[in-house]
């Protein structure tokens, strides 16, 4: 049986009186993709940010490849859900991901070029970060993630405001990636269809963990009821 | 024309304002893109308190007030990020504070305080030899900083979550900025003022901002419109015999106004 190179254990995270999370414990295999499911408010986007280390564990454990997520953070490609700033600041697209390149000491002029290539924005490079519409500007938080080979990518929603064929780009892509470099990808999303014709396995969560395991097994009518609360229609392929 | 450059405080002020113009532009790059406009001005008003205690004691006022202003820095980046305490709370806060020490302080003076107003509104007569080189000296260590500093200064500014896990450590910029940004208005304290100083640091950010197309062409941009402001704003006081503060600051909104129009003039065009 294959090691868990993810470990989450016993991780509680409270607002207030309010238990966002309530003893997570899941692990994840490397070179796996991962699809974290849940209703609004269930806690996924908490749980990514442990997982990146931009929340500081306090009750539980967190590690990838028995590191702290601090401690790994140079290695994790992540796309948030939501990434706010003053849309009047005049950057550029190509200074916007150069910032990456930079902090890390290297001119990054050929990434740059490829990842956006990847997304389809290689012609946009010179406009302002400002200017673009949500769905290209997402496609340029995925180009960043991309520019380094990171040994985990996680994505906070990454089709939020992408076209119908743009949402199957950006899945293709995260695959392919997979693939090639056998890089472990965590997925969010509420588009159930088509996250699970990519994932390798499913986690179910509701403040804590519903279900888990391979999406044939895991996303049932029975248990998205019990997820989700509603009736959910989905397609296994 | 020349004939001011006869005048040796003329030559100190266009000197230190110049290089204070400079350093002013590109701070008021990122002072502006993380919406901290009025940091500088909570800075600058605080800072009295470091120029009364210099003047009751006899120490140099420019040292001591820069001591006071990090100081005060510090305070507002503390209790911005460490305390329920929003930002412009934490401004207010100090910022009257240093203002109430500074009045307590310049009471317990005696007599009248005729420094005072070359503080407050700024008075190029009042730049010594020694003001210039520490000007001098202060602000070529910061440009240097800032030099080598800026993409990751830039990236702790437009994505601090991102920088993190680039492996940057983002407080660690916040508060070089912060720290940078209270020696620097201090510095320019005696070309404009406590009161008004400020307004050099957003202005010339505010115009450059109307034509940039790149975050590189607004840095450039906002240090070249600096320098031009602090530079026809001496020139005018000189000619037309009124305080330079003042005429610096009206002269950076004279611009902002030109240029606005000019901008909406071209949108309806296009």
């Amino acid at each position: 049986m294959k090691k868990d190179y993810i470990v989450v254990n016993n991780l509680t995270h409270t607002y207030g009186d309010f238990v966002a999370l309530n003893n997570i414990s899941f692990g994840i295999t490397k070179g796996d993709i991962v699809a974290i499911i849940g209703p609004n408010g269930s806690g996924k986007t908490t749980l990514l940010r442990y997982i990146v280390g931009l929340n500081s564990v306090k009750a539980g454990v967190v590690s990838i490849g028995g590191k702290s997520p601090k401690d790994m953070r140079k290695h994790i490609g992540y796309v948030p859900q939501h990434f706010t700033f003053d849309r009047t600041i005049p950057v550029t697209v190509q200074e916007f991901l150069a910032l990456e390149s930079c902090a890390k000491v290297s001119h990054g002029g050929k990434h740059i070029n490829k990842a956006l290539t990847a997304v389809g924005m290689q012609k946009l490079a010179e406009q302002k970060l400002g200017t673009l519409s949500g769905g290209q500007f997402q496609r340029v938080m995925i180009a960043r993630a991309l520019l380094h080979e990171k040994d985990v990518l996680i994505f906070d929603e990454p089709s939020t405001g992408i076209d119908v064929g743009g949402e199957q780009t950006i899945y293709d892509l995260i695959k392919q990636i997979n693939k090639k470099h056998g890089t472990t990808c965590i997925i969010v999303s509420h588009d159930l269809n088509i996250v699970l014709s990519y994932v390798h396995s499913v986690i179910c969560l509701n403040q804590s963990i519903v279900c888990q395991g391979s999406p044939k097994k895991v996303i049932t009518p029975k248990k998205l009821k019990t997820l989700f609360g509603g009736a959910t229609c989905v397609h296994h392929s | 024309m020349f004939e001011l450059f006869h005048y040796p405080f003329m030559i100190r002020a266009l000197v230190a304002g110049g290089i204070v113009a400079i350093l002013l532009g590109w701070l008021g790059c990122f002072i502006v893109t993380r919406n901290m406009s009025f940091v500088g001005d909570g800075i600058a008003h605080a800072s009295l308190a470091g120029i009364a205690l210099a003047l009751l004691v006899g120490w140099a006022t420019l040292p001591t007030a820069i001591v006071f202003a990090i100081i005060i820095a510090i305070g507002i980046y503390v209790l911005q990020h460490k305390t329920p305490i929003s930002s412009d709370m934490a401004i207010a806060i100090l910022f009257t504070t240093g203002l109430a020490i500074g009045v307590m302080l310049l009471h317990l003076s005696s007599g009248y305080q005729p420094e005072l107003m070359s503080y407050l509104f700024g008075n190029i007569l009042t730049v010594s030899t020694q003001d210039v080189l520490i000007i001098v000296c202060a602000s070529v260590i910061i440009l240097l900083l800032l030099r080598f500093t800026y993409h990751k200064l830039l990236f702790t500014t437009f994505d601090p979550d991102g920088a993190y896990l680039a492996g940057v450590t983002p407080w660690k910029y916040d508060i070089m900025l912060y720290i940078v940004t209270a020696i620097a208005v201090v510095l320019s304290i005696k070309i404009v003022g406590i009161v008004l100083v400020s307004a050099l640091l957003v202005t010339p950010s505010a115009i450059s901002k109307l034509f940039a197309t790149s975050f590189a062409s607004f840095t450039f941009f906002s240090v070249i419109l600096s320098f031009v402001t602090v530079f026809v704003g001496l020139l005018l006081s000189y000619y037309l015999n009124v305080p330079s503060g003042a005429t610096i600051i009206l002269t950076g909104t004279s611009m902002f106004i030109v240029s606005s129009i000019f901008v909406g003039i071209r949108k309806k065009l296009v």
